[in-house]
């Protein structure tokens, strides 16, 4: 397209912007509703899947050890497991180190011990995993390994949480793109409707354009480059309020329910991958709803005044 | 210039508006389409910018065949042909300038090129002073003015006016003709539908009359405009 008539497409974009501004500004405002609740569920995700991963970087197999258990087994016992291809490292915690932290956990209780023998806590190995066997099969078929270790008596990991909440994090992930899906078809068939009522508003320049030689291109690009710029500058304004959200989040206290968010650390806003899909879902809701209603406006338009 | 072999049209169901037309027209020349309501003059017209399709027959315009083209070939060709409408059709949200200069615009030419050029015919048609007002702020006879020089901004080889004076008083109406007669003396080809036959009888140069979508006659009466040369 000539640069002149690039020009001509944006006069008149802007001309009919302004021409139908309430229109187009609560068709933005949808847009971006729509975009801000996808978005909250991106959010979620991000910040679940944060945490999930802090879970991850602490996920460790604790193995208890047969009392009968001497130093020279433990150490071949350590060096064994160190070899396996899974494990990160091994922390050896003896009898009397376990009763020393447990005392010290007690704290101001810790007389409850006295009296009984110091052999009464196990001997235990703390084994660290490595980041790319976290996931809960390898975590699964280690433990099961382990067990049969004979200097071993109990395996403990905490395999359930990690589940449950690796589910919560798929449910949100379905949620998003179900509950994200019915939006954006609603999204869509508001964006049709305000260009067909731009089309319906807008017939007579129409009918005049296509009478001085305006080509189908020229007549159509102002409606698709003004759905499009609706659905940006929708996406802009999600956007917008989703960094509100967070900022106010962010000052607001979180409760910490008992360190169970303890690896969550900071919660962290959208990154550039994510605002730049909620552009592109924008752009793309913006320009499929104007072409789905100027295809539509144009076959019944030549169908009954001729050819456009 | 302008050349039709047996065109004809009909109209879903089953309504013939022409039939079986045999025309040409040359280059230069002023003709009158007439005949009473319903003869087909405007739809012949139609045929002529392509707004309909022949059922039959060819359309030559310039040496080329419009009779089948895509939409892309249909703006181009009117872009080459000024249209004039009895309703002026300008865009009441545009100035008189810029309603002027809409088909330069369209057709790519710069928009300081083509507010030249309408400021320019406008002032050779006296409506200067009005280049910034809006069309319905102006008479009759000025929006019709003003149709006839978005009409000529792009140097059409060809004008089609359909009732051009039939909302305008006799005054008006002359002046609004002897326009038209000033265009064809630039070589521009002028076509006008008319069932005005006064106004025939005035101007009348050749005369193709349509009685029931038939070519009933083909005059040519010397006119008034060009006995007085």
């Amino acid at each position: 397209m000539k640069l002149a008539l690039l020009g001509f497409v944006f006069r008149r974009v802007r001309n009919n912007l302004w021409q139908l501004l309430w229109t187009h500004l609560l068709t933005a405002g949808t847009v971006a509703m729509t975009l801000y609740i996808f978005g909250g569920f991106v959010f979620l995700e991000i910040n679940l899947r944060q945490l999930l991963k802090g879970w991850g970087d602490q996920i460790q197999i604790t193995a208890y050890l047969n009392k009968s258990v001497g130093e020279k087994e433990v150490q071949s016992l350590v060096k064994r497991i160190e070899a396996f291809p899974e494990v990160e490292r091994v922390r050896h915690t003896s009898q009397e180190q376990a009763w020393r932290d447990f005392k010290i956990a007690l704290g101001s209780q810790s007389g409850l011990l006295d009296g009984l023998p110091r052999e009464v806590l196990p001997a235990s190995l703390e084994i660290s995993i490595k980041s790319a066997h976290r996931d809960g099969p390898v975590v699964e078929q280690l433990a099961q390994r382990l067990k049969q270790e004979k200097e071993i008596a109990i395996i403990e990991y905490p395999q359930d949480w990690i589940e449950r909440l690796g589910l919560i994090v798929l449910g949100i992930e379905w949620a998003k793109w179900i509950f994200g899906g019915v939006l954006f078809m609603a999204t869509y068939f508001i964006i049709a409707s305000t260009v067909k009522l731009g089309m319906l508003a807008r017939q007579d320049e129409i009918e005049i354009l296509q009478l001085v030689g305006a080509s189908e291109d020229l007549i159509q690009a102002p409606f698709v480059l003004e759905g499009v710029i609706q659905g940006v500058v929708g996406a802009t304004i999600s956007l917008a309020l989703l960094w509100v959200t967070y900022q106010i989040l962010l000052r607001s206290e979180l409760p910490s329910l008992g360190g169970f968010l303890t690896p969550l650390g900071q919660i962290q806003f959208l990154d550039l991958t994510s605002m730049g899909l909620l552009l592109a879902i924008g752009w793309l809701l913006g320009a499929a709803g104007s072409l789905f209603s100027l295809r539509r406006f144009i076959r019944t338009w030549n169908a009954s005044r001729g050819q456009l | 210039m302008i050349q039709l072999f047996h065109v004809s049209k009909t109209f879903p169901p089953n309504y013939r508006a022409l039939t079986d037309i045999d025309l040409e027209i040359n280059k230069g020349e002023f003709v009158f389409l007439a005949g009473p309501s319903g003869a087909g003059k405007s739809t012949l017209l139609k045929l002529l910018f392509r707004q309909e399709e022949p059922s039959e027959g060819q359309i030559l315009i310039d040496g080329k065949n419009v009779t089948r083209l895509a939409s892309r070939g249909v703006a181009r060709l009117r872009q080459k042909i000024g249209l004039v409408f009895q309703e002026c059709k300008l865009l009441a949200n545009l100035t008189v300038l810029e309603n002027v200069a809409l088909p330069a615009d369209v057709a790519g030419m710069s928009k300081k090129e083509s507010r030249t050029k309408a400021y320019q015919l406008l002032r050779e048609l006296g409506l200067k002073e009005h280049y910034d007002s809006k069309p319905l702020s102006l008479s009759g006879g000025e929006r019709q003015l003003v149709a006839i020089a978005r009409a000529l901004v792009n140097d059409p080889m060809l004008v089609l006016a359909d009732e051009p004076t039939g909302n305008l008083d006799a005054d008006i109406a002359d002046e609004t003709m002897r326009l038209l007669f000033k265009i064809r003396d630039k070589g521009t080809t002028i076509v006008v539908a008319t069932h005005d036959l006064n106004m025939i009888n005035r101007y009348g140069t050749r005369v193709v009359l349509l009685q029931r979508g038939a070519l009933a006659d083909d005059l040519r009466l010397a006119s008034r405009q060009e006995s007085s040369k």
